[in-house]
């Protein structure tokens, strides 16, 4: 039986506009000369007066403290401090990798294109998501870090007493709320002791699991689903487009701040810190 | 009366002849000099390395606001990382005897080694800025819009890449910032489920950095992932034209 197959409209290069063009040479290739020109220059002078870094030869055996990551995995450095270390290392950037991605295949209508911010709300929507994406990302990294409560309580002599010391932290969570024993570890009923890709399941720490996976992954989520559906419903956010421009706005905020506060405000220890106390210390490990 | 006679070539216009109409200039440029639109632009569209671009382009990208050249940046530093790095591997021995030593001889012994690895590790930081600029330009452009999907993905695949080779490329002074950020950094690998272990003893050869690690992360820093991010750029600025060029409104 012969089967009709339909295509699907497949997107085209559109038209040119021959009236409305230029030659590339000389109106391209000059400005290509000229920035290369430029940054050609600036990295000469650049290199001139700045030494790239040479430190003592590598030693197995002395481990500077902090020790840290190149600077653009100091986003991911500072995630590790808040949450499982598989999820802040691979899973988060892997799945925002393939979310990224994945836009021009979420986001399919062209309207818009070939100019900045063309569409209606656009630069709003821009504006709010890195403020939130801004002022969130240091909310939460101060919260955790115990400063928050540590600050709220010198700055305005407010404390929550031992009641609510748990919610000094996520750790605290974990380590003031009155556990009962057997929560520490819950068998995987009814799969206990079955193997499953080399990871074999036999209790479940329920604290550690809720602060290491449950919490951050709900705040990984819920957060830009939560200004998503507040811009919404303030009728900024109505396309697709706008989907996308409030959680990439949002995640360039976040990783700035967070590779920042990796590179700037960690000291040693990994405490928070402001950028004029750090210090590096080529510590022997287990002295620091 | 008086004839006016037409006056003969000047002396500007001899040379000129001389150098471009030559018999071994017009054997390497088919083309004249590019002082009228037609050499204008046939030499776009005959010189191998031009014909990257169409031979004329809509007015509004030309605009410096528009691109930033930014996309076009990120390709001139990996360029020059090339050549600085080209000349930086005639001093340097990935082993862990000789590459600290090797570090410290370019910065004290070779002529302008110092400036040459200055470059190299600043440009190499440029680079990873610039691709990231680049891609918030494309975003908020709106130029990952059908039909210039599947470059978008090229484009993320790059910036992963830029990534991988400035990581690579950290270890290699082999001295304590090196070894502690790729021993960090490879901790970081080593913490993915079922995987984790794996690559991260397949990335460092072993179990943690050493000389093993050094000679992987070189191999892969001057020619695997280089080669890698060639084939990549390739396809992706073939797309770009294939696509339409740069995006413009509807």
């Amino acid at each position: 039986m012969a089967t009709a197959v339909v295509a699907r409209p497949v997107a085209r290069p559109q038209p040119r506009a021959r009236d409305e063009e230029v030659l590339v040479w000389p109106d391209l290739v000059f400005i290509e000369f000229i920035a290369a020109m430029v940054f050609t220059l600036t990295l000469f002078l650049l290199s001139y007066l700045v030494n790239a870094p040479l430190l003592d030869q590598a030693n197995a055996d002395v481990t500077p403290n902090p020790s840290k990551a190149p600077w653009y995995l100091l986003n991911l450095q500072e995630l590790l401090l808040h949450m499982n270390a598989a999820m802040a290392g691979v899973i988060v950037p892997t799945v925002w990798l393939v979310i990224m991605g994945a836009f021009p295949y979420f986001d399919r209508d062209n309207e818009g294109q070939g100019q900045y911010f063309a569409t209606e709300n656009s630069v709003r929507i821009t504006i709010a998501s890195a403020i939130v994406g801004f002022v969130g990302t240091w909310g939460l990294i101060i919260w955790d870090s115990g400063k928050g409560a540590y600050l709220v309580n010198k700055w305005f002599g407010i404390s929550g007493g031992s009641n609510l010391a748990f919610l000094e932290s996520e750790r605290s969570i974990q380590q003031q709320l009155p556990w009962p024993e057997w929560s520490t570890h819950i068998p995987y009923l009814p799969f206990r002791g079955v193997t499953i890709l080399g990871q074999q399941f036999l209790n479940l720490n329920f604290p550690a699991w809720l602060v290491e996976q449950a919490i951050p992954t709900a705040v990984l989520v819920g957060f830009p689903c939560m200004l998503i559906y507040v811009l919404w419903r303030k009728g900024w956010v109505v396309t697709r487009r706008d989907v996308l421009l409030a959680l990439f706005s949002g995640f360039v905020a976040a990783y700035g701040v967070l590779t920042l506060s990796g590179t700037a405000f960690r000291g040693q220890g990994q405490e928070l810190v402001f950028p004029w106390e750090l210090k590096v210390s080529e510590g022997i490990p287990g002295q620091e | 009366m008086a004839v006016e006679t037409p006056a003969g070539p000047t002396l500007a216009d001899k040379l000129y002849d001389k150098l471009f109409h030559n018999y071994v200039w017009k054997s390497i440029f088919r083309t004249g000099y590019p002082n009228t639109p037609r050499n204008q632009m046939l030499v776009v569209a005959t010189n191998v390395f031009l014909h990257l671009h169409p031979t004329r382009i809509h007015r509004t990208h030309v605009k410096i606001t528009h691109t930033y050249c930014l996309g076009g940046l990120s390709f001139f530093m990996f360029l020059g990382l090339t050549v600085t790095g080209i000349l930086l591997m005639f001093y340097y021995v990935p082993s862990v005897e000789r590459a600290y030593l090797d570090i410290q001889n370019i910065q004290t012994t070779v002529q302008f080694g110092q400036l040459m690895r200055n470059m190299h590790r600043w440009m190499a930081h440029a680079m990873v800025i610039l691709v990231f600029l680049h891609m918030m330009r494309v975003f908020y452009t709106g130029a990952y819009k059908p039909p210039r999907e599947f470059n978008w993905v090229v484009g993320v695949i790059l910036l992963v890449l830029t990534f991988l080779l400035s990581f690579t490329g950290y270890l290699l002074p082999w001295d304590q910032l090196a070894f502690w950020a790729i021993t960090v950094g490879t901790n970081i690998a080593g913490s993915a489920p079922v995987l984790g272990p794996k690559t991260r003893f397949w990335l460092l050869g072993g179990f943690e950095v050493g000389p093993d690690s050094l000679i992987r992360f070189y191999t892969l820093h001057v020619i695997g992932l280089p080669l890698l991010a060639a084939i990549f750029m390739a396809v992706h600025f073939w797309r770009i034209r294939r696509d339409g060029g740069l995006a413009r409104p509807l």
